[in-house]
This record gives C-alpha cells, sequence and structure tokens, in this order.
C-alpha cells in the first residue's frame, strides 16, 4: 500500500513544484469568466428549484410530477454538489462576495456548514485515505480497506452500504459527532451542542419540504410530499455514488500513519493523487457533480474554483505520466463497479499477508510498480 | 418594493420556505437590487464634469436609511468578478431621494479609474449604511467657513447643499482650492449659487494657475473675520496638514473636520512574523499594517478606506499580538475580527487568509 518507490525525494518536490505552477496560473487568472459561470450555476439552481415545485403542486398529472421530481432533483443536486460543496471549500472567497462566503454559506442538507467544514475540510482533506485518521474511509460504518481490521459487522457492510446510499445526507449530518471519540476524548456537552446545529438543520429541511410547500399545495399536498421525498431521494443515491467513486475505486491507494508523517508538500499531493480517483463524462455529468468528477484535481486544489477542474485536467495528468504515476481514471459504471466490488471484498475477513506487492496483485495492483 | 410584499417576503413562513438560502437569493433572479436588508442602488445618471472625474447619480432601494450632511458610504461594484468597495461622500442634500457622489480618478486605482472611464446608466451598485460625523448636529451657525481642496470638495458641497435646502444660508464663505478651471468639479454650480444668494461668497484658487497654495496671508485677506467663524475642511492630507493650524490659530470656534486619506504615521511597521493560514504563506510582519503584509506576500484582501472606517479589511486572527496603528496600543487576541489596515504585527500573529 502506499506511496510509490521508484521516485526520488527530489523528483517528488519537483513533481510539486509542477502543480504548484499549474495552481498559481490558474488562480492569478480567476475573474470575470469565473464569476459568469458561477452566476449562471446560480441562476439554473434557483430557477430549475422554482420551476420544480411549480410543478409538483400540479403533480396529479403524472408528466408535471416526474418532471418536477426531475427539476428539483436537478437543483438540489446543483445546490449541495456545485454550490454549496465548493463554495464552503472558499472556491470562490475570492469574489468577495458575502452570499458566496464560505465562512457564512448554510447548505440544503441535515449537515451544518460548520460541522461540514470541519469533517470534510480539514479531517478528510488534510488526512486524505490515512487509515484511522481519515474518517471518511467507510464514514467508520463500512470496511474500505484491509488495513481497517475486520469485525463481525462487516459481513453486513452491503446491505449498511445500501442504506447509507438512500439516506446520505443522513450518515453526512452525523458524521462528525465522531460517536467512536464520545465519552473519550470527546465530551457529551460538545456533541449535544453539535446535536443541536444538526436538529436545527434537520427541522428546518423536515418543515420546508414536508410541512410549508405541502401546506401551499393544499389538495396537492401528497405529490408535492412525494416529490420531494423523492428529489431528495435522488439526490442521495446520486451524491453517494460520487463521493464513493472519489476514493474508494480498485486502484486508489491507502496510507498508514507512518508513511505520511512529516509530509512535505509533493509527498502531500501525491497521496492525495493515488488515494482520489476520477470520473470521464460530459460536461453536464461534471457540472452534476460538482466537479468531483475530477477528484483527483480536486484534492489537488480544494479551493480552485471547481470549473477550472476541466481545464487543467489534462495538464495534470500530462504531469503524472511523466513521472510515471498513476492517474485512476474512468467512466461511471467501470469506477463504480470497482467501489461495488471492494465493498464487497472487504466485507470479507480478507487480510493481506505481509506488506508484499506480490500479495495484492489481484487488488489494489499499483500502476506505478510496473511504470517504475 | 411595496411595504406590504416587503413585509410578506419577510415572514418567518417565506423564510423557511427559501431556507437555508435567503429571499435575497431568489430576488436576484428579478434584480439583483432587490432585497429584504441590503442597501443597493442602480446609477440612474452619470455626468462628466470634468475629464478626470464622474458624476453619479444613484437610486438606491428602500433599505438606504438616508443620510446626515456631508457624511460617507461605501459604494461596491463588481470589477473582473471581485466586489470592490470604496468611500465615496455623499453630495446630494438629505431630503434628495437619489444619491450623488462624485469619483475623481486617484492615480492608478482600480475603482476610481474604471467608474471615470466606464460607470454607465443602469450599473448595479452595492452600498452601505451613510457614516460619518462631518456635521455633528443639524443647526447651522451664523457665520461659517467651508474650506477644500480637490475632490475634497464633495461633503462639504454636501453640507451647503444642505443648508441651502433648509434656506438656512446667513453668513458663508466657501474657499476652494483647484489646480486649474477645467478641474474643478461644480465649478459651475458654485458659480451660479454665489451669484444667487447674498448671504454666500464663494472664493476659488487656481493653484496652478498662479492661485497660490493656501497660507497665512492668503487666509488672512480672504476670511478677515475668521475668527467668528465655524469651519468645515476637506482635502488632501497635505491640504489639511497646512490649512488645520492655520485655521485653528485664527478661530475658537468649532472646527469639523473630514479626511479622505490616513496621515503618515510614525509607526507603520511591526514586527514578528505573519502566518497567513489558510493559504498557508509566511511573511515577516515588518512591512507595514497586516493589509500590507498581507499584499507583500502576494494575498488579495478585500479593503476600502485602508484607514480604519469602512470595515472591508476586517479578517480574523485566530491568534497574536497586534498593535492598533492609530492608539499604538498593543494587545494579545484570539479569534477576534480585526481590521487589517489599522493593525500591525507585534509579536507573531496568525491570519485567516
Ligand atoms: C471618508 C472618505 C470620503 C471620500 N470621498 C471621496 C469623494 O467624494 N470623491 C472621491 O473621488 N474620493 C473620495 N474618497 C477617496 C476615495 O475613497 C479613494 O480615492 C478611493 O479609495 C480610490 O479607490 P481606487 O480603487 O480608485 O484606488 P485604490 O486601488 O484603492 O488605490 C488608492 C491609491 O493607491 C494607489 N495604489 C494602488 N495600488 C497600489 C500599489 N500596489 N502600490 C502603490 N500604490 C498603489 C493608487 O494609485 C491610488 O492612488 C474618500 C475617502 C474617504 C476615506
Ligand atoms: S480598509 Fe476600511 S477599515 Fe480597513
Amino acid at each position: 500500500m502506499g506511496k510509490p518507490t521508484h521516485l526520488s525525494e527530489a523528483d517528488i518536490a519537483e513533481f510539486g513544484r509542477e502543480l504548484d505552477a499549474v495552481r498559481d496560473e490558474v488562480m492569478n487568472d480567476v475573474g470575470e469568466r469565473d464569476a459568469r459561470y458561477i452566476h449562471n450555476i446560480l441562476a439554473t439552481q434557483r430557477y430549475s428549484e422554482v420551476v420544480g415545485r411549480a410543478m409538483l403542486m400540479a403533480g396529479f398529472l403524472p408528466p408535471a410530477w416526474l418532471s418536477g421530481v426531475g427539476l428539483l432533483s436537478l437543483s438540489k443536486i446543483l445546490e449541495n454538489m456545485e454550490i454549496g460543496h465548493n463554495v464552503m471549500h472558499g472556491q470562490w472567497d475570492w469574489m468577495n462576495d458575502p452570499a458566496l462566503d464560505s465562512g457564512t454559506y448554510e447548505w440544503d442538507n441535515t449537515c451544518p456548514s460548520d460541522q461540514w467544514k470541519h469533517s470534510h475540510n480539514y479531517v478528510h482533506h488534510t488526512f486524505t485515505n490515512i487509515v484511522d485518521l481519515d474518517r471518511d474511509l467507510g464514514y467508520s460504518v463500512l470496511r474500505m480497506s484491509e488495513d481497517q481490521a475486520w469485525e463481525p459487522r462487516f459481513l453486513v457492510q452491503p446491505g449498511i452500504a445500501l442504506t447509507l446510499a438512500a439516506f446520505f445526507q443522513w450518515g453526512v449530518a452525523l458524521h462528525d459527532l465522531e460517536w467512536e471519540r464520545i465519552g473519550k476524548d470527546k465530551s457529551w456537552s460538545e456533541v449535544g451542542t453539535q446535536a443541536r446545529g444538526i436538529w436545527g438543520k434537520v427541522r428546518n429541511q423536515l418543515f420546508k419540504d414536508y410541512v410549508a410547500f405541502p401546506l401551499l399545495a393544499g389538495p396537492m399536498a401528497p405529490f408535492v410530499i412525494s416529490g420531494n421525498f423523492a428529489a431528495n431521494f435522488n439526490r442521495n443515491i446520486w451524491s453517494f455514488m460520487i463521493i464513493f467513486c472519489g476514493h474508494f475505486t480498485d486502484e486508489v491507494e491507502m496510507f498508514d500513519v507512518e508513511e505520511t508523517r512529516d509530509e512535505a508538500r509533493g509527498q502531500w499531493y501525491l497521496r492525495q493523487l493515488l488515494g482520489s480517483s476520477n470520473l470521464d463524462g460530459s460536461v453536464p455529468f461534471h457540472i452534476l457533480s460538482g466537479h468531483l468528477s475530477y477528484q483527483i484535481e480536486h484534492h489537488l486544489f480544494p479551493d480552485m474554483p471547481s470549473h477550472r477542474y476541466r481545464e487543467i485536467a489534462p495538464r495534470v495528468q500530462a504531469i503524472c505520466e511523466r513521472y510515471g504515476l498513476n492517474y485512476n481514471t474512468g467512466p461511471l459504471s467501470k469506477q463504480f463497479g470497482g467501489v461495488v466490488k471492494r465493498i464487497l471484498r472487504m466485507s470479507l475477513p480478507h487480510r493481506r499477508k505481509g506488506n508484499t506487492l506480490a500479495d495484492e496483485s489481484s487488488v489494489d495492483a499499483p500502476v506505478y510498480a510496473e511504470a517504475a | 418594493m411595496k411595504p406590504v410584499v416587503k413585509k410578506l417576503l419577510g415572514s418567518p413562513l417565506v423564510g423557511a420556505l427559501t431556507s437555508p438560502l435567503s429571499v435575497d437569493d431568489y430576488l436576484a433572479l428579478i434584480d439583483r437590487r432587490l432585497s429584504l436588508r441590503e442597501p443597493r442602488g442602480r446609477v440612474s445618471a452619470v455626468a462628466r464634469q470634468t475629464p478626470d472625474s464622474v458624476t453619479l447619480t444613484i437610486e438606491p432601494n428602500d433599505n438606504w436609511t438616508g443620510h446626515r450632511p456631508g457624511q460617507h458610504l461605501l459604494l461596491g461594484v463588481d470589477l473582473d468578478g471581485v466586489r470592490h468597495s470604496r468611500c465615496f461622500s455623499i453630495v446630494s442634500a438629505p431630503g434628495d431621494p437619489l444619491i450623488e457622489v462624485t469619483v475623481k480618478r486617484n492615480g492608478d486605482g482600480r475603482v476610481s479609474n474604471f467608474l471615470v472611464d466606464h460607470a454607465e446608466r443602469g450599473q448595479l451598485i452595492y452600498l452601505s449604511p451613510a457614516e460619518g460625523d462631518f456635521c455633528p448636529g443639524p443647526s447651522v451657525p451664523e457665520s461659517a467657513l467651508l474650506i477644500s481642496a480637490g475632490s475634497g470638495i464633495t461633503p462639504v458641497m454636501g453640507v451647503l447643499r444642505d443648508w441651502l435646502a433648509r434656506d438656512l444660508v446667513q453668513d458663508v464663505v466657501f474657499v476652494h482650492y483647484a489646480r486649474s478651471a477645467t478641474d474643478m468639479i461644480y465649478a459651475a454650480e458654485l458659480a451660479a449659487l454665489d451669484a444667487r444668494h447674498p448671504g454666500l461668497r464663494v472664493e476659488t484658487v487656481y493653484t496652478a494657475e498662479g492661485g497660490g497654495r493656501i497660507d497665512a496671508a492668503a487666509l488672512d485677506a480672504r476670511v478677515p473675520d475668521l475668527a467668528e467663524r465655524e469651519t468645515w475642511l476637506c482635502g488632501p492630507a497635505g491640504f489639511m496638514d497646512a490649512a488645520e493650524p492655520l485655521v485653528r490659530a485664527r478661530s475658537n470656534r468649532p472646527l469639523h473636520r473630514e479626511q479622505f486619506a490616513a496621515t503618515r504615521r510614525e509607526a507603520a511597521h511591526g514586527e514578528g512574523a505573519v502566518q497567513f493560514v489558510k493559504s498557508d504563506i509566511a511573511a515577516s510582519g515588518e512591512n507595514g499594517s497586516l493589509l500590507e503584509v498581507a499584499e507583500g506576500a502576494g494575498l488579495k484582501p478585500a479593503y476600502g478606506c485602508r484607514m480604519g472606517i469602512c470595515h472591508a479589511c476586517k479578517c480574523r486572527v485566530s491568534e497574536g499580538t497586534v498593535r492598533d496603528l492609530r492608539t499604538n496600543r498593543v494587545r494579545d487576541v484570539r479569534d477576534t475580527d480585526l481590521q487589517l489596515c489599522i493593525h500591525a504585527a507585534a509579536g507573531d500573529v496568525a491570519v485567516e487568509l
């Protein structure tokens, strides 16, 4: 597992400098074009929500209900993936627009943005794919790496994964409570404060989607309730798929704490690269994924305006090629297939013997081993 | 927006329907000037009195709560995708429903150059509430001296317009210093007012056309009865530094001043190391205010007045020891929002930029 051996420390430092240069070039160039992009996304998200909710009010007509669900799903997906997630990363802070400020933006998700920024921006983006540190590795309910000890509960993890997919935003909401720490180095009062934050978000979303809009709809309430439920469900499934494809595909690497101690910038980049995987697809697909289809670029440069990932991806890929590093990408079907395989495989008490590469020939075979 | 519509949109129910976004986020689909709380406006007229200035008339939305004469506000414009806010004095009288400002080109400054060259009707402008104490109260003295230089004419003009609108001008002398006749904003308006109002005497000095800079002799000649006058003064820092002692030496009556730029402070440098946490950059704290240190390190923090009045440069300091450049007071802070332009490092400081 872990980092490649064919690169010297100087190589890795140079690799880091090349990536820094890409980053600097883009960050010095952000401006009008980027502002126009995000304003178009914001307008699309809001129009599709308004029209979608209006159509659900005529939901007794099946075509209206279906298009209502489609538009509202689109809106909810855009809001969480391309807007909320990216705004909270500070991708649009340079605009000085209070409505797009990472410090204050609140997204349409049962997870409060401050808790998200801790569990995601800090814990996950800093300790990406380090076993025992990155709490996104299986979200403490799934076993996603051989290096996580097997327990009998993992036998049912395919079922748990399905449930998590259906209720993904609720899993995200509870994630930062860090239940494994409660009563140890995390006090109940801290948990209580967090729980109150979550309850505030839960209450607002439930009230909006299942009380207020149904009330407005009068006799159409059942169609509005079912439509809103369907849109939330669709978003859960979609974000689960995209996010799991980001770090749990077949070829993705996991790391242990030891090998990541005192990482220099280049080594950090290297881990982000090897711990992430991309999805190929069309421009609309990338936008709907919040450009997390460019998970590699996102993990290298989390605060770069997302649509720029599309532009720099060929350059990042070329740099990786020159250094003989695996740039893990593929269509959704292939990558998600790898995720499913991993979930199934890890549910069984398979454990790598020793730490030699030979033993993992079928699993996690890193491409750089050949390139070396 | 009609009050009843605004009340409805501001109700908790509509708030719940838009949560966690705001009603403003949806109003923006119709018109970005619309907002439940934020003052915003549109440019309704553009006039260019001189080659290097532009006079904007701005129609504010109903969140604008008005102003007192001589106050200023922050005008925000989006340039190349970035919101920039700068201070400008309000020239229009408080009774006027429209806001008038005149912007003079300031070197190669971003906002002033953009507005002078490209401002046009219909442009969206973000506003702040009016601020400032140039005119502490509504009363008008029996005799007054208004004295300004360059673009410093704007707040003084605002004060004069208010008095005229309320018909309270009894004995006002207005001395204005401009580089040349072609450079002078509000020249035509002042000349007309001078001719029409017996209680108003306007003296214009063109410094580049032999008028001479302000000095004791000239002031005594132009305003022999200065001792009885209450004074309003505004102009560039150098002009203020020269004019203020002259006026104070001649009159004990109140002197009101409005300043466009900070006077050069003695020790604008800091000490210690500044860590910019988000961008992971370290810099020496020696080179000026935290704002200047950040800019020197290649960061682009937001700013407005650069002198501690607009709060545009406010930024969270996670911890450190800072010196307030206005008072020289040193203090330890932790997780505090500070105005970067008027604080320097007085030890190690971690700034969330
Ligand atoms: C209370 C108050 C009221 C005011 N009222 C008015 C008014 O009514 N009318 C008016 O015209 N002005 C007024 N001003 C002044 C006005 O706010 C400034 O002129 C304005 O900030 C100019 O903004 P800018 O973006 O054009 O310049 P900025 O970009 O902020 O630059 C300001 C100055 O610094 C220089 N500069 C910029 N960047 C650098 C750099 N990297 N290195 C060195 N120098 C640099 C510029 O050339 C310029 O001279 C007022 C100011 C205050 C505080
Ligand atoms: S820039 Fe105005 S307070 Fe600092």
